[in-house]
């Protein structure tokens, strides 16, 4: 039931949404621009750019890099944050409240603070190698993700079955393996997803932890902008929000994309 | 044994978010206080210089600006959303989040095509006969603002939706039938109830912008350099590690003063909590 | 100033669905009405359509001499009482129950004291300066009635107002609604699923089943004669028997049960009898006796109930169910004959 707007609100409503794609819609059309500098509207329809992201061999080891930083940070993660998603959720009245906070607190401090710290005493101070740092960063950085959806998930998860599992003879890990977290499922995965974005798209941890031999594509693209205003970097534009669309059709199919908002 | 199990949960992240976030960071910020020419020698280096000054005050006040312009785009754009029926609102939720969803250097760098010098924006105000000359527009506060504005106004939708939802639909009703015109119930009404929730998105916008790197990094660069750009030249271009702690340890202060401040007052004015 | 409201040939679509269908339905001046039934059976949307926070596909809604249909909800000058109060909770009760007087462009000292005098009037005197999160459900209630009487509406709507109280608080505060509202004489449609609710406060009470009025009549008439088995299973008639007469005499009727079971009725008792017809009879209204005029049956499992017991009887038209005096208790598989009782029986159409 629509209640009745005024038309000034919605024609400014309308303009908010023009001002919020267009300039993706920019992007997209610049990557297929036969041109060698970057316009809109394209002048010409080509692929060659985006063949050139391939072709360029820094795009290819960073794209990789970003990947396996994305799920493998992601997967560690979650490996430590559904546990204590979980320990959270069910023990809320026995744990002390800072705990919540602290799950949190890579949303609360800067992020670039954190990549200059991570980079000062775990890079410097401990000799960690830059791939090992980064994943750290990665995996931390959207630690609260984790958290924080899977808690939700939780908050309205029957924990009685989970009682019913174990009075009928099943150990307390195949339990929470067989019960629980099929349960969860739609939280975790929504967990996945938004991490997995937020590390892919990551650049203000990344910045302080990039080296000879390692970047990510994020940071790959601003060097590339500082050399090159070409094209090239819209297609890799259009690549990563094609990942983006990917994962969120993923999503759809599975649950529905309204899950989302709320 | 119990107590155990429950700890042991939650510890390997305990141990994680301690060792390398809390106690790096704690590190960061300690290290200002132990320069040999005085324990708060670095501050007032920083507040004596000028030019840090500017870019502290620059940076707060790009942060403003956008939080100001984010928060009023942002609820009208929601309440509009708010009102569509079911099918329609899903779409235009999940079109104004998506562009959250692409990342920092993409929705920054769309910018520098339309605001460039032969970027769309000059190529139509000269086609169009209002300019002769193309505009300079990049590397201003404006072309940093109306980026980070573009950055976080999704993030405000997405917050707010969250916030106009949780005005239960019967008090709009009631405040309805006893006589209030749309205008009406959206001052006495909407408006008081969604304020928490208005402080909660102000406070994520401002701390996201003042902390931002990537944006100010592209639309503004060395001219109108930021807290965060600033951040990474101390450190990464001249080595200035107590001069980058000192910029990372007033961006923490700042950030979580904010934080605390703001989640009381919104606590304190929220009508709704039980 | 007491008015009238009718509903005329209202029909309400959500996308092709019907939810409503040429619904039609007038109050009297001071009167209460109750629209009653299970959730799904459109008496929540009949009131949203009053209220105007619905539009209907066709058909008019007046008030007095005012023509609702195309007025905008918060011009239409109605009392609200919500199921869950909806009461501001950003306001204090004092300011919540004036709401609608600032709306009115009340000065605010004058609107205070009529707000603080409502207050009074419903018993929560001195609770002005509390927050509705501060107050008991049922005090909520009482400031939500507080909050519609003040207006001086010419007509008030209950949505299931009392539904998330408990039962004894549910019982008093119906028997003060219904004094409220006949102290004003303001006429009234309310809404409910709670059949004893409706039946205990209304001068009238409307049956809704699928987007339809299956009856509308007082309570004492819906309860004794309904007029089609959806009303008659609704009030409490257990058995519903289709029968066909055979034969007629004078006033009495012979008729005939599915598996060939005969039974006589008079006219003179159960009024006129159309050639088929379905004989309503509630457990109570069928003696168990052990030989006589009545349908025969086998009495099965029986169940005590404090002030009869319940037989299960089968019979060759079917299970039916009967209550038997206390005084006569019969073993289970015993044979009997069941005799209907006028004044809790009714003669019904059968439905095709």
């Amino acid at each position: 039931m629509t209640r009745t707007v005024h038309p000034a609100l919605i024609a400014f409503t309308a303009l908010v949404f023009l001002f919020l794609l267009a300039p993706l819609v920019i992007i997209i059309g610049a990557a297929f621009s036969d041109t060698t500098y970057l316009t809109f509207p394209p002048q010409g329809l080509t692929l060659h750019w985006f063949s050139n992201i391939f072709q360029i061999e820094a795009f290819r080891t960073t794209a990789i890099t970003s990947l396996q930083l994305a799920f493998l940070g992601t997967a560690l993660s979650l490996l430590i944050g559904i546990p204590a998603a979980y320990a959270i959720s069910r023990y809320r009245v026995e744990l002390p409240r800072w705990l919540s906070t602290l799950f949190v607190l890579p949303i609360l401090v800067p992020e670039i603070v954190f990549g200059f710290s991570l980079m000062k005493s775990i890079t410097i101070g401990l000799g960690l190698p830059l791939f090992p740092s980064l994943l750290i960063g990665h995996a931390l950085l959207v630690l609260p993700y984790s958290v924080r959806v899977v808690s939700a998930s939780l908050a309205s998860f029957d924990f009685s079955i989970e009682e019913a599992a174990i009075s009928l003879g099943c150990p307390p890990l195949k339990t929470f393996l067989t019960v629980v977290l099929p349960n969860i499922r739609a939280g975790v995965i929504a967990a996945f997803i938004l991490a997995f974005i937020t590390s892919i798209n990551d650049v203000s941890v990344s910045v302080f932890l990039t080296g000879p031999g390692i970047s990510t594509l994020p940071i790959q693209i601003l060097a590339h902008m500082e050399q090159f205003f070409d094209p090239t970097i819209a297609s890799v534009s259009v690549l990563l929000m094609l990942v983006t669309v990917a994962v969120m059709a993923i999503v759809e199919a599975t649950l529905g994309l309204t899950f989302l908002t709320k | 044994m119990k107590q155990l199990m429950k700890w042991g949960l939650a510890t390997p992240a305990i141990l994680a978010v301690t060792l390398f976030l809390l106690i790096p960071v704690i590190i960061t910020i300690a290290a200002t206080f132990g320069e040999p020419k005085g324990v708060f020698s670095p501050y007032v280096a920083f507040f004596s210089s000028g030019f840090r000054r500017t870019v502290l005050f620059r940076t707060i006040e790009v942060s403003l600006v956008t939080t100001a312009i984010s928060l009023i785009i942002g609820f009208i754009a929601t309440y509009v959303i708010a009102q569509m029926p079911g099918r329609a609102k899903s779409v235009m939720i999940i079109a104004a989040v998506f562009p959250l969803l692409t990342g920092v250097v993409v929705r920054s760098f769309a910018w520098l095509i339309i605001l460039g010098k032969n970027g769309i924006l000059n190529t139509i105000l000269m086609s169009i006969g209002v300019i002769s000359e193309p505009l300079s527009m990049l590397y201003t506060e404006g072309s940093v603002i109306v980026a980070m504005v573009y950055l976080f106004v999704p993030l405000m939708i997405l917050t707010l939706v969250g916030v106009l939802e949780g005005i239960p639909q019967d008090l709009i009703q009631a405040a309805t039938s006893l006589g209030a015109t749309p205008a009406a119930t959206f001052r006495q009404v909407i408006l008081p109830l969604a304020t928490p929730g208005l402080i909660v998105g102000a406070v994520l916008v401002f701390t996201g912008s003042f902390t931002s790197y990537a944006t100010p990094q592209l639309l503004g660069g060395e001219k109108q350099m930021m807290m965060g750009t600033f951040l990474y030249q101390r450190a990464m271009v001249t080595f200035d590690w107590v001069g980058a702690s000192t910029i990372a340890a007033i961006m923490v202060v700042v950030t979580i003063g904010i934080v605390a401040i703001m989640s009381r007052l919104a606590r304190r004015l929220n009508p709704m909590a039980v | 100033m007491t008015v009238s409201l009718s509903i005329d040939s209202i029909s309400a679509h959500y996308g092709k669905t019907a939810v409503l269908q040429e619904l039609s339905l007038s109050v009297a001046p001071g009167e209460l009405v109750s629209l009653l039934g299970s959730s799904g059976c459109g008496k929540t949307t009949t009131l949203r359509l009053v209220a105007g926070f619905l539009q209907p596909t066709s058909g008019t809604i007046k008030l007095g001499d005012r023509d609702l249909t195309t007025l905008p909800a918060h011009a239409r000058d109605i009392g609200l009482v919500f199921q869950n109060y909806a009461l501001f909770p950003h306001l204090t009760v004092l300011e919540n129950v004036a709401f609608g007087l600032k709306q009115r462009r009340m000065a605010t000292r004058e609107r205070q004291q009529k707000a603080a005098t409502m207050l009074e009037r419903v018993g929560l005197s001195g609770l002005g300066d509390r927050f509705p999160s501060a107050l008991s459900g049922g005090q909520k209630q009482r400031v939500a009635l507080a909050r519609a009487l003040v207006i001086v509406p010419p007509l008030l709507m209950f949505d299931e107002p009392l539904s998330n109280l408990d039962a004894k608080l549910r019982i008093d505060m119906r028997v003060e609604i219904r004094q409220l509202q006949r102290a004003n004489g303001t006429t009234s449609l309310y809404v409910t699923h709670d059949q004893e609710e409706a039946f205990s406060i209304s001068d009238r009470v409307a049956i809704m089943n699928a987007g339809r009025i299956m009856q509308l009549d007082t309570p004492e008439t819906l309860y004794r004669k309904p007029a089609n088995s959806f009303v008659a299973r609704f009030v409490g008639f257990e058995n519903l028997l289709p029968l066909r007469v055979l034969e007629r005499e004078g006033a009495f009727v012979t008729a005939e049960a599915g598996g060939g079971a005969r039974i006589t009725l008079s006219q003179d008792d159960f009024g006129p009898i159309p050639d088929d017809f379905v004989l309503g009879c509630r457990a109570d209204g069928l003696s168990v006796r052990r030989q006589g005029n009545g349908l025969p049956a086998i009495l099965g499992t029986r169940t005590y109930l404090g002030r009869a017991y319940q037989y299960q009887c089968e019979t060759s038209a079917g299970a039916i169910v009967a209550n038997g005096a206390l005084s006569e208790p019969m073993a289970a598989g015993s044979s009997a004959v069941l005799a209907p009782m006028p004044e809790q029986c009714c003669v019904l159409h059968p439905e095709k």
